[in-house]
C-alpha cells in the first residue's frame, strides 16, 4: 500500500516537470533563428502564394504563445499534430520505433549478458592479468567516439564486402522467405549492434567491477570470509546481491535510452531508426515531430528513473524502511 | 629537456609539412595527366523514339538497339525521401523525381537539343499567332490499370486541378497572364486545345506537366484542398496508384529505399515491336549524405552516382580496370555567387536594413566591380572542384540554350580592382588597409551557409582576395534555414556566398529572382508593402526583359531580351558568379543504351536500358 501510494505521488510529481520541458523546449525551438519554410523560399519555382499558404498551414503566422497553446492542447488530447511536409507524427514515429527498439534492445541484453558477468569476473580476479587486460580494452572502447568507429566499421565492410553499407534490409526483402528475411536482418544489424556493444560494453563493465571491488573490501564480506564461509558462497551469495543494486539506477538510465541512444550510431549506418529522423526534424524545425520526440524522451527517463526506483524498493530493505 | 625540444621541433616541422601540402595556390595545373579524359563533355548521337501505329494504336517506338529484358537498376536519392508521390503536390527535388518516373506529361525535352518533343502525346503544333496549342494524343494507349489514356484526363488535369489551384500552386501561379488562366477545351476524344490570353512562350515547357487519370484523380480533387494535400502520399498503398510511366511504385520503405516495377501497359515498344522497358525493377535507395553515397557505390549496392570534384581524379584512376564509366555531363546547372546586399530601405520600425556607411560602398559599381576583378575564379575551380569545373560569369548556366556567348570571361587582376576603388574615392593607408572617402575602414560581414564544404571553401578564398584589396571579411558560415531567414526576410546581411537551381531550358524560372519585386530578388529584397520601391534604373531594365522575353514567342526574338538581362548582370554585379560544377556520373558497365545527356541526365531514357554482357 505505501509503495502504491509512493508510485501515484511519483506520477503526479511528473506532471508539472512535462509542462516545464515541453514550454522550454517550444520555445527555445520557435525562438532560434530558423526558418522552416528556407527550402521552399529558396527555390524560385515555387510561388509566393505557396510559400503564404504553407505558412498559414504550419500556424507561423500566429504568436508563439498561441502555437504553443494549440500544440498543447492537441497533445493533451492525445493528437500530436502533423509533421512539416503534412505526414501523422504518430504514423512517422511508428514507423521508425519498431526499427530503433530493435537495435537498442538488443545492445542492451547483450551488455548486460555480458557486461556484468565480465565485472564480476575482473572484480574477483583483481589485478591478475586478466583483469588487466580487460581494463585496457574498457579504457579503448570508452575512448573511441561512437561515430569515429562506426565509421572504421563501414569502411571496413567496404573493403572487404563482408558486411553490407548500412541500411536495414536488402533490396529485394519483400522477395524473401521468412528464415531469409530474418537472416537478412540479422545481417545488417551486425555492424551496428557491434559498435553500440563495444561502446556499452566498456561502462557496464568497469561500474560492475567497481561496485564488486567496494563490497569485496567490507567488513561483512571479512566478516563472511573469517566465518569459514566458502568462496563462492562469500561471492555470489553475499557481495554479488550488494553489488547489484546501484546496477539497478544503471538499468532505469538503460530504460530512457532505449529510444534515443543510438542516434548517432544509426545516423552514421543509415539506420532508419528515430535518430535519422529527428535529426532532421531538428535541422528545419519541424516543431511537431521533434516536440513529440523531446516529450518521448523526458517521459521514457521518467518512466525509466521510476521504474528503477520501485525494483530498488524491492531489493533493497533499507529504502523500503525511509519511505 | 633536449628531447623535449626536439619533440617540439618535430611537431613543428610534421605540421609546416602538412600546410605546405594544403597550399596548393602556387602549383600549376597539370597538364597530361589522368584528368585530361574528362575535359571532354558527352558527345550524344540520340536516337529519337518516333511514333507509329499498330492495330490503331500509336505506340512510341524506340530506336536504340534491341536488349534483352529482366535485371534491376539501382540509383540512390540523398537526403529524408520523397514526401509525396502525387506529381502535383512536390514542392522538393526529391518528391518530384520519384512521382515524375510514374507519371508523363504531355510533352518532353529533346536531350540533345533541348526543344520540346512529344511524350504522352502524339504531335502538338502551335498556331501561328502563338496563342493556340493543339495537342494530339495517342490512340489506344492504356493507364497501368488498363482504361485509355483521353482528352478528358488531360482537361481534367489542367482544368480541375492546376487551375483550379490544387497542391502546389506554382504551375498556376506563373502561367497568370493580365490576371488571366489560358483556357484548356476538348475537341474530340484524342484532341485538346489549349489558349493563352496572350502569347505566352513559357508555357510550352508547362506541357510536360504530369497528367494525372481522371476516374483516380477526381473523386480527391472534388473534396477539399486539404484532402487533396495527402492523397497519393506515402502512406497510399502501391497498388492504389494508376500510372502512364514506365515504372510503377512497388513499395516504400521510409528511410530506405523505394522500388519500382515495369508498367506492362507502358506506350513504349523496340524495334522488335516488343514492349518497353527492359528492366524489371528500378530502386532508389535513400541516403543521408554524400559520404555514405560513395561507399555504398563502391561496395556494389548502387549502380549510378554522381561524382564531385574531389572524387574524380580516384575514380578515373581505377576506371579502366573496374566495371564502371565515367560520364562528363558538362557544367551544373545550379549557379553560385557572391551577392551585395543593394537594400537601402528602413524597416517599419524607421531603422535601415543595412548600415548607411556599408550601403555606401555596396550601392557603388566600382567597388562591386572591384570585388568582382579581385576574385580569383580560377584558382578557386582547381583547388575546390580539383579542376572539374569551369569559371562562370553569366546567371545562365554554361550549358543553358540561352546561353549569352558574347561575354567573354576575364582573370584576376588586383591592379584593376585598385583602379576602380580609388576612382570612388577609397583609399589605403600605409598597412594596406582600405578606407572609404568619408575615412570608414571597410569591414563587413561575409555569410554562407555551414555544411556545404564547397561553399565554406569559396567563402575562405573570396576573404583571402578581398583583403588582398585591403577590406576586413569575417566570414561566419551560418546554418542554412537561417541564413534564407536573412536573406528573405530581415535583410540584415553584408555579403553572401550563396546558389540558386536554374533551367538550361528556359530562363523565364528566374523571374523569381530578378523581377525587382520578386520573391527571391536577394540582393535588393523589397517586401509586399514596399512594391517596386527606390528601383534602379538597370533593374527596371531587367524587368522589361524578363517580360517582354515571357510574351515573345520565337526563339530568335527572345534570345535577345535574355541576352541582354545577362550583359546587365555582367556590368552591374548584382551577383559575382563564382564557377560551375562540372557533373560526372559513374554507371556500371553492364547497363547499355546509356545516352548521356548535358541537359537530361544519365538515365532519361530508362525505358531503353538493358543489362547485357
Amino acid at each position: 500500500m505505501e509503495a502504491l501510494k509512493y508510485i501515484i505521488k511519483r506520477i503526479i510529481q511528473t506532471i508539472p516537470l512535462l509542462i516545464v520541458v515541453s514550454l522550454i523546449s517550444f520555445f527555445i525551438i520557435r525562438l532560434s533563428p530558423v526558418d522552416p519554410l528556407a527550402e521552399l523560399k529558396l527555390n524560385p519555382s515555387i510561388s509566393p502564394v505557396t510559400v503564404e499558404k504553407e505558412r498559414q498551414r504550419l500556424g507561423l503566422d500566429k504568436p508563439i504563445i498561441v502555437q504553443y497553446g494549440k500544440w498543447a492542447y492537441s497533445f493533451v488530447r492525445g493528437d500530436l499534430g502533423i509533421t512539416s511536409n503534412g505526414e501523422r507524427v504518430s504514423q512517422k514515429l511508428k514507423e521508425r520505433i519498431p526499427n530503433t527498439l530493435l537495435l537498442t534492445s538488443i545492445v542492451i541484453l547483450l551488455t548486460w549478458l555480458v557486461g556484468v558477468p565480465l565485472g564480476i569476473i575482473a572484480a574477483v580476479n583483481w589485478k591478475t592479468p586478466f583483469d588487466r587486460i580487460l581494463t585496457v580494452l574498457t579504457s579503448i572502447g570508452m575512448a573511441i567516439p561512437s561515430f569515429f568507429f562506426a565509421v572504421l566499421l563501414l569502411l571496413f565492410a567496404v573493403k572487404t564486402g563482408w558486411f553490407p553499407i548500412g541500411g536495414l534490409t536488402s533490396p529485394n526483402f519483400a522477395d524473401m522467405s521468412f528464415g531469409g528475411k530474418f537472416l537478412d536482418i540479422a545481417y545488417h544489424l551486425v555492424l551496428p549492434v557491434f559498435v553500440l556493444f563495444t561502446i556499452s560494453l566498456a561502462g557496464l563493465q568497469r561500474q560492475m567491477r567497481g561496485n564488486m571491488l567496494d563490497v569485496l573490501d567490507s567488513d561483512y564480506v571479512k566478516f563472511a570470509r573469517a566465518k569459514g564461509l566458502s568462496e563462492f558462497s562469500v561471492v555470489y551469495k553475499h557481495a554479488l546481491r550488494n553489488a547489484l543494486n546501484p546496477m539497478i539506477t544503471l538499468l532505469g538510465f538503460e530504460f530512457a535510452g532505449l529510444l534515443s541512444g543510438a542516434a548517432l550510431t544509426e545516423y552514421v549506418f543509415q539506420y532508419p531508426g528515430l535518430g535519422r529522423l529527428i535529426l532532421e526534424a531538428v535541422l528545419k524545425s519541424d516543431i511537431n515531430l521533434v516536440m513529440a520526440s523531446l516529450m518521448m524522451g523526458a517521459v521514457m527517463l521518467i518512466l525509466g528513473n521510476l521504474i528503477a526506483d520501485i525494483l530498488l524498493i524491492i531489493t533493497d530493505p533499507r529504502i523500503r524502511v525511509k519511505s | 629537456m633536449i628531447r623535449y625540444g626536439f619533440r617540439v621541433i618535430l611537431v613543428i616541422i610534421l605540421v609546416a609539412l602538412l600546410l605546405r601540402a594544403c597550399l596548393v595556390k602556387d602549383v600549376p595545373p597539370k597538364t597530361g595527366t589522368t584528368k585530361s579524359g574528362l575535359t571532354d563533355i558527352v558527345n550524344i548521337d540520340y536516337p529519337l523514339p518516333k511514333n507509329v501505329t499498330i492495330n490503331g494504336v500509336d505506340y512510341l517506338q524506340s530506336q536504340a538497339p534491341v536488349g534483352t529484358f529482366g535485371g534491376e537498376l539501382i540509383s540512390s536519392t540523398i537526403g529524408e525521401g520523397p514526401k509525396t508521390f502525387n506529381p502535383f503536390n512536390c514542392k522538393d527535388n526529391t518528391s518530384q523525381i520519384m512521382s515524375s518516373i510514374m507519371y508523363d506529361g504531355l510533352l518532353t525535352s529533346d536531350p540533345v537539343s533541348g526543344q520540346p518533343v512529344p511524350k504522352l502525346a502524339k504531335s502538338f503544333s502551335i498556331s501561328p499567332d502563338g496563342k493556340t496549342y493543339t495537342i494530339n494524343l495517342r490512340h489506344g494507349v492504356k493507364w497501368s490499370d488498363g482504361k485509355p489514356i483521353t482528352a478528358d484526363d488531360v482537361v481534367f488535369t489542367w482544368r480541375d486541378i492546376i487551375f483550379a489551384g490544387l497542391g502546389d500552386t506554382s504551375t498556376r501561379d506563373s502561367l497568370v497572364i493580365d490576371d488571366k488562366l489560358p483556357q484548356v477545351r476538348k475537341i474530340d476524344n484524342y484532341t485538346v486545345e489549349f489558349t493563352t490570353p496572350k502569347p505566352y512562350a513559357p508555357f510550352i515547357r508547362m506541357l510536360s506537366t504530369p497528367i494525372a487519370p481522371k476516374h483516380v484523380f477526381a473523386p480527391a480533387a472534388k473534396k477539399s484542398a486539404a484532402y487533396f494535400d495527402t492523397f497519393m502520399g506515402t502512406t497510399t498503398k502501391p497498388e492504389d496508384f494508376v500510372i502512364s510511366g514506365a515504372f510503377k511504385i512497388k513499395e516504400y520503405i521510409p528511410a530506405q529505399r523505394v522500388v519500382y516495377v515495369r508498367n506492362p501497359n507502358y506506350y513504349e515498344i523496340n524495334t522488335k515491336d516488343q514492349k518497353l522497358p527492359y528492366l524489371d525493377k528500378l530502386i532508389y535507395l535513400i541516403v543521408g549524405d554524400l559520404n555514405n553515397e560513395v561507399l555504398k557505390f563502391e561496395a556494389k549496392e548502387l549502380d549510378v552516382i554522381s561524382l564531385q570534384g574531389s572524387k574524380v581524379a580516384r575514380y578515373k584512376s581505377v576506371e579502366p580496370h573496374s566495371d564502371f564509366k565515367l560520364y562528363n555531363l558538362g557544367p551544373n546547372t545550379g549557379t553560385m555567387y557572391l551577392s551585395m546586399n543593394l537594400n537601402n530601405r528602413k524597416d517599419p520600425k524607421g531603422k535601415y536594413y543595412v548600415d548607411p556607411i556599408k550601403q555606401k560602398w555596396f550601392q557603388n559599381e566600382n567597388f562591386r566591380r572591384a570585388v568582382d576583378y579581385s576574385v580569383d575564379r580560377k584558382n578557386m575551380v582547381l583547388n575546390i572542384a580539383n579542376g572539374i569545373g569551369a569559371p562562370l560569369f553569366t546567371p545562365e548556366s554554361l550549358n543553358s540554350i540561352f546561353l549569352n556567348k558574347n561575354l567573354k570571361p576575364y582573370d584576376k587582376n588586383l591592379n584593376k580592382s585598385r583602379e576602380l576603388l580609388k576612382k570612388s574615392g577609397f583609399y589605403t593607408d600605409k598597412k594596406g588597409k582600405l578606407y572609404d572617402k568619408e575615412g570608414n575602414r571597410v569591414e563587413f560581414d561575409l555569410y554562407t551557409n555551414a555544411g556545404n564544404t564547397e561553399r565554406e571553401a569559396i567563402g575562405i578564398m573570396v576573404k583571402q582576395d578581398l583583403e588582398d584589396l585591403g577590406m576586413k571579411v569575417n566570414f561566419k558560415p551560418i546554418e542554412f534555414n537561417s541564413l534564407v531567414n536573412k536573406l528573405v526576410s530581415t535583410f540584415d546581411w553584408d555579403m553572401v556566398i550563396m546558389g540558386l537551381t536554374g533551367s538550361p531550358l528556359e530562363p523565364n524560372g528566374g523571374k523569381n529572382v530578378w523581377l525587382s519585386d520578386g520573391r527571391l530578388h536577394m540582393f535588393n529584397m523589397r517586401t509586399p508593402s514596399e512594391g517596386k520601391a527606390k528601383i534602379l534604373p538597370w533593374e527596371k531594365e531587367l524587368d522589361e526583359m524578363f517580360t517582354k522575353g515571357a510574351l515573345a514567342t520565337k526563339f530568335e526574338d527572345r534570345k535577345k531580351y535574355y541576352d541582354r538581362y545577362q550583359e546587365i548582370v555582367y556590368s552591374e554585379k548584382p551577383f559575382i558568379y563564382i564557377y560551375s560544377p562540372v557533373i560526372i556520373v559513374a554507371i556500371r558497365t553492364k547497363f547499355k543504351n546509356i545516352y548521356p545527356s548535358p541537359l537530361n541526365g544519365i538515365t532519361h531514357n530508362i525505358e531503353e536500358i538493358y543489362i547485357g554482357e
